[in-house]
Formats: C-alpha cells, sequence, structure tokens
C-alpha cells in the first residue's frame, strides 16, 4: 500500500496516472462514442429501440439504402464542392493577406490583429450577418455588385438553387480566412531575412523568389493549413443552419448538415450514423496528412 | 591587380531617420585588390558592403561598378555575390542545388549547371558532399558551399560580411589563408568586411579604417600599423594593442613629460610646442625590458607565456602591455626599466586626436 502511494507521489505511477487521465478522457468522449455511432450503422434503429444497445444487425444495409437515395449524391457533391472551394478561397485570400502583412508598414500588426475578429465569432453569429449581407432584396452585395455594374437583376443569393451553395461558401472563406492568415504569416516569418537576400543577388526576381524560396520553405506549413482546413470545413454546421438550413430543395446541403437532419429531424438515427461514419474516415485521412506534414518539418 | 576601377563610391552619404550612418565616404577599388573594410561594430562597416550590393539603399552620392553606374540597380542586376555572415543558404536545397542556383534561375540548362558545379566542388573541397542539406553539414563546410554559391557566378565582385566569424579559432585562421588564396586565384575583386583587424591585416591588400560612419584612414596594412593617421586607428590597429599614456611636452619641446606612475620624461625626436597636451603612443614591441639607461620603469604584474612569445602587464595607471620574444627574462613582481627610441614614440593632440 505504501509503495503504491510513493509510487503515485514521484515514481512512475504520477506519470501513468497523468496519461490515465488524459487516456480515459479521450476514450470516454471521444472513443466511445465514435465506435458506438459506427455500430449504430450497422443496425436497424427506430425511436423504440433507441435507449437499448442490443439492436437487429442488419449489415451494410442503411450504407445500401443510403446510397439508393437519390438525394444522397448531389449533397456528397455538394460537399465535395463546399470543401475544396471553401479551402482554395480561405487559403488563397489567407496567403494574399500573409504576404501582404509581411510588407512593414505602420499599424501592420493591428491590422493584422482584427482580422482576427472573423475568426473569433461565434458561427451562428457570423451567419447572421452574412444573412443580412447576401440578403436578396436590401443586402449589401446586391447592392455593391449592382453599383459596378456586374449584375442587373437582384440575385437571391439564400433561396436561389444557383446560388444558396455559393452564399455558405462565401460566408466561410470570410469564417476561415483569418486562421488561415494567421498560420501562414508565422510560416513566412520563419523564413530568414538573409535567404531571400542571397537569391535576390543570386539574381532572382520576386516572383521568381517566392517560387523558388518561399513556397518550397512554406511545404510544412502549407500542408498543415489545407489539412486543418479539410478538417474545419468538414466541421461546419453552424452556417448552414444560420443561412439556408441545407435549402431549398437540398441545393445547399452537405453530408455534415444532412446527418444532423437524419438523426434529429427525421429520426433516422443509423442512416445519420451512417453518413458520420463515411464522414469520419476522410476525416482520418486528412489528419493522417496533417500529422504527417507538420512531423517533416525542413528548416535548416 | 590593374589599375582598371571596378568599384567607385564617392560621396556616399545614408542616413536612417535622423541618424548619419554613413558620412561622405570615398573609396576607389581596383580590379583584383582585395580590401578589407575594418572597425569597431556599429561603425558602418556592414551598411557600406550592403549598399554595394543594393541591399541599402544610399541616400546620396553615386556607386559605379565595373564602370556602370548601379545606383538605380536592384542586387539581382548588379553581378556582384555574397558571402554573409550567416551562410544563407538555402535550407531546402541540396549543396548541389545550392551552388547552381543563380545558373537555373538564369536558365542555363541543368546539365551544364551541374557540370559547372561539380569543377566548383572539386575546386574547394565539396564534392563528396553535392546530394547533402546544408543541415548536415559542418559550419566550415557551410561556409564553402558559400564561397562556391559565389564564385560559380563569376561575378564583378565577391562580398564578404563578416565570413569567419561563426568558426571556431583554428578553423577560422585555415580559412582566412583559404579565401586569400582563391582571391588570388580568381583575379577577383573582394570587399571583406570584417570587425578583427588580424583578419583585415592579414588578409588584404588595402585596408579602409571605419568610425562613426567615416573612413578615418586608408592605406595598406603596415602603413596603417606604421604610420596611423590618429588615435583610434592607432589603438585599433595591432594585436596587442598600442599603450597610450597621457603627457604634456616639457619646457625644452623636445620632450615629453609622462603622467605615469611619478612623472617621468622621454626624449623626443622632434621639437613641438611647450605645455601641449599629448597622448603618447608606444607599440609593446618598442618597448625594451632593459635596466641600463631606461626612460621608464615600472613593476611586472602579470605574465603570459604562450611559448614563442611571452606578453607582460605592468602594474602602473595606465597599465601597460610589453611583449617579449622567446622565453620571459623576468617575472610577475620584477621592478624593471623599459626603453624605447625617440623615432618609436607616437604623439597625439589630447583634443583632436590626431597624429602630431
Amino acid at each position: 500500500m505504501r509503495a503504491l502511494f510513493s509510487s503515485l507521489r514521484d515514481g512512475k505511477g504520477f506519470d501513468i496516472s497523468l496519461i490515465a487521465i488524459a487516456m480515459v478522457f479521450l476514450i470516454l468522449f471521444s472513443g466511445a462514442p465514435l465506435v458506438y455511432n459506427a455500430i449504430m450503422s450497422f443496425q436497424e434503429v427506430d425511436i423504440f429501440n433507441l435507449g437499448t444497445f442490443i439492436r437487429p444487425w442488419v449489415g451494410l444495409d442503411n450504407y445500401r439504402s443510403l446510397f439508393a437515395d437519390p438525394s444522397t449524391l448531389p449533397i456528397f457533391w455538394n460537399t465535395v464542392v463546399f470543401v475544396f472551394s471553401s479551402i482554395a478561397g480561405q487559403f488563397i485570400v489567407g496567403f494574399g493577406l500573409a504576404l501582404f502583412f509581411t510588407l512593414k508598414f505602420p499599424g501592420a500588426a493591428y491590422l493584422r490583429g482584427l482580422f482576427l475578429v472573423s475568426w473569433v465569432m461565434p458561427g451562428l453569429v457570423v451567419g447572421a450577418i452574412w444573412n443580412w449581407i447576401l440578403s436578396g432584396d436590401f443586402g449589401i452585395l446586391n447592392h455593391f455588385l449592382k453599383s459596378v455594374g456586374f449584375i442587373s437583376e437582384n440575385i437571391f443569393w439564400r433561396s436561389d438553387i444557383n446560388y444558396s451553395l455559393w452564399a455558405v461558401i462565401i460566408a466561410n472563406i470570410w469564417l476561415g480566412t483569418a486562421f488561415n492568415m494567421i498560420l501562414l504569416s508565422v510560416g513566412l516569418a520563419a523564413i530568414p531575412r538573409d535567404v531571400y537576400e542571397a537569391a535576390e543577388l543570386d539574381g532572382a526576381t520576386a516572383i521568381q523568389r517566392f517560387r523558388t524560396i518561399t513556397l518550397p520553405m512554406m511545404r510544412s506549413t502549407i500542408g498543415a493549413v489545407v489539412s486543418l482546413g479539410l478538417i474545419f470545413t468538414l466541421q461546419q454546421f453552424d452556417l448552414f443552419a444560420a443561412i439556408t438550413s441545407g435549402g431549398p430543395a437540398n441545393s445547399s446541403n452537405v453530408a455534415q448538415y444532412k446527418a444532423w437532419e437524419m438523426s434529429f429531424r427525421e429520426y433516422d438515427f443509423a442512416r445519420g450514423a451512417t453518413i458520420s461514419v463515411l464522414m469520419i474516415v476522410v476525416v482520418m485521412i486528412a489528419s493522417i496528412i496533417y500529422v504527417r506534414s507538420t512531423k517533416q518539418e525542413v528548416r535548416g | 591587380m590593374s589599375d582598371v576601377i571596378q568599384i567607385e563610391l564617392s560621396n556616399i552619404n545614408k542616413h536612417y531617420g535622423s541618424f548619419h550612418a554613413l558620412k561622405d565616404i570615398n573609396l576607389s577599388i581596383p580590379k583584383g585588390q582585395f580590401v578589407a573594410l575594418v572597425g569597431p561594430s556599429g561603425c558602418g562597416k556592414s551598411t557600406l558592403l550592403r549598399s554595394i550590393a543594393g541591399l541599402e539603399s544610399i541616400s546620396g552620392g553615386t556607386m559605379s561598378i565595373a564602370g556602370e553606374a548601379v545606383n538605380n540597380l536592384p542586387p539581382r542586376k548588379r553581378d556582384v555575390a555574397m558571402v554573409f555572415q550567416s551562410y544563407a543558404l538555402y535550407p531546402h536545397m541540396t549543396v548541389l542545388n545550392n551552388l547552381t542556383y543563380s545558373l537555373r534561375i538564369k536558365g542555363t540548362n541543368i546539365k551544364q549547371a551541374n557540370k559547372a558545379a561539380e569543377e566548383i566542388a572539386k575546386t574547394i573541397g565539396l564534392s563528396d558532399l553535392l546530394s547533402r542539406y546544408p543541415r548536415e553539414l559542418s559550419g566550415g563546410q557551410r561556409q564553402r558551399v558559400a564561397m562556391g554559391r559565389a564564385i560559380i557566378r563569376d561575378p564583378k565582385a565577391f562580398l564578404f560580411d563578416e565570413p569567419l566569424s561563426n568558426l571556431d579559432a583554428s578553423l577560422r585562421v585555415h580559412m582566412r589563408k583559404e579565401i586569400r588564396a582563391l582571391h588570388d586565384r580568381l583575379g577577383a575583386t573582394s570587399v571583406y568586411v570584417t570587425h578583427d583587424q588580424i583578419e583585415a591585416m592579414t588578409m588584404a591588400d588595402h585596408v579602409v579604417v571605419l568610425c562613426e560612419g567615416e573612413i578615418v584612414q586608408q592605406g595598406s596594412p603596415l602603413d596603417l600599423y606604421d604610420t596611423p593617421a590618429n588615435k583610434f586607428v592607432a589603438g585599433f590597429i595591432g594585436s596587442p594593442a598600442m599603450n597610450f599614456v597621457e603627457g604634456v611636452i616639457g619646457e625644452d619641446g623636445k620632450s615629453v613629460q609622462l603622467n605615469f606612475v611619478h612623472p617621468q620624461k622621454i626624449a623626443l625626436n622632434r621639437k613641438l610646442p611647450v605645455g601641449q597636451k599629448v597622448d603618447v603612443g608606444m607599440r609593446p614591441e618598442h618597448l625594451i625590458i632593459s635596466n641600463d639607461a631606461a626612460n621608464l620603469s615600472a613593476k611586472i604584474a602579470m605574465t603570459e607565456a604562450t611559448g614563442p612569445i611571452t606578453y607582460y602587464t605592468t602594474d602602473t595607471t595606465p597599465e601597460l602591455t610589453l611583449i617579449q620574444q622567446g622565453r620571459g627574462t623576468v617575472s610577475t613582481g620584477d621592478k624593471i626599466g623599459l626603453k624605447i627610441k625617440p623615432e618609436h614614440i607616437y604623439l597625439f593632440d589630447k583634443d583632436t586626436g590626431l597624429v602630431l
């Protein structure tokens, strides 16, 4: 008994107990729900057997019926469009801003800090703001596009099936740009100034320096930003709830929102779980890429 | 070395806000010369070098390289190569790609560039390291890569910004010779910035001493050593440094009364205004330890024997440094007499610091 106590106080036992606390927490709140969710996707679940764990095993039936549903594939395609457009937009604007803020001008640090405002705001608040901006009749975006002559008729961003998904994408780009910018700024700051000077003396133009010095030296940062972007975009739920609710007619619906609709609107818990499992697989792959890209830091 | 001027600086001025970093710098560097810019930190030597490279803009004056005015040319069009203190190698490229970078930027085909790099590597001893990354190299090897990267371009001038300061002492001495030998073999024009006057003395044909943004003196290393223009140069050039003692010119005008332990008097070989306040400079090797007909007397406070040379420090205020070839003939605590020849006495005006 005494040995156990002393080991807990300053021996191996202390190390193990510290790890154990974190592990218990992870298993209880992340691991178990994941496994439970995966099991549910192979079961028949209805409102009556929801409280039990032993339910009829149906194998891959849930997966089959999900893909047989004609609305599923368009929703998955929307997810792909949403993820790629959001990441591309966030990355390009974020990188542009990060490069811009490497120029030392008065107030640069404050201005860069202000950009973080978009990142600290809750998704629902951002959604509400963009609802006003995107509003068809009196939204400022339509007003702006009309006054510069890009459009002649109001676009009903949230209720037109051609634009509804893009309404959410625009808001999501705005939301995620600051995060991209900060991570990329850190990566840029880690490149020593004299390496650029050496390249300049070696005859490289600004564009050549960007291509041969900046991009290759930022590779691990870019890998991290893009894979984190993929994870965050696949988690994006608030904006859909606030702006379009996946509509009209599923035109802006994506997998993560559909999973919630299935489970908590239609009470089809099994198929909701099935979509979640498919998404977990994608996020897992992204996580592996992320972990690998942060491991291979190439810096002299 | 020829008479053709490779780098010409006239009336170069540089201001950082209200700080005047470079003041009316005039300097002509003939083709093939090895010039050292030397001075204490903050004297503007690195700023001057970076201005020649184009990495710093200048506020006034004209600058030309190989006859072409470069004031408004960006660094990449000046065709000068620079070796940085930190080496500034491209960390994500192998040694081979570091060497060929400038050629690839110019659009030389890869095969030709690689062949050129292999030849350079052979001359500077990097052949076995071509596929390594900079992080896998030692300090001396990185230094060589930085040099190779400069040589491969065959530039109009080489600029060195304290390239040896990150190396350990023995490697530094070795690289000093290597850089100088390379310079001679290539017939290059080199500008070398250092705060280490020994480096400047041993490597350069022409030494430029800077202080507070001004050129205080320039000339061949031994000219600066033998005939310093002022007290700053006299104290800066030479190791161990020149000894300085305050003094006043005596009533005959041909001797100086030293303010040293108890007043001591030494004879001069020229006549100066009676009562003028001066700083008397005496090189350590000119102070000969001898008890007959001594000019000065002092007591040894410390002895440092290195083998071939023995250094002494006296217990006086100001303390004097003395050197003796070989093993010392006196030891700590001994009372000694010191002799100095009149022609070895340097006199500097107490107020202006100029040599008299």
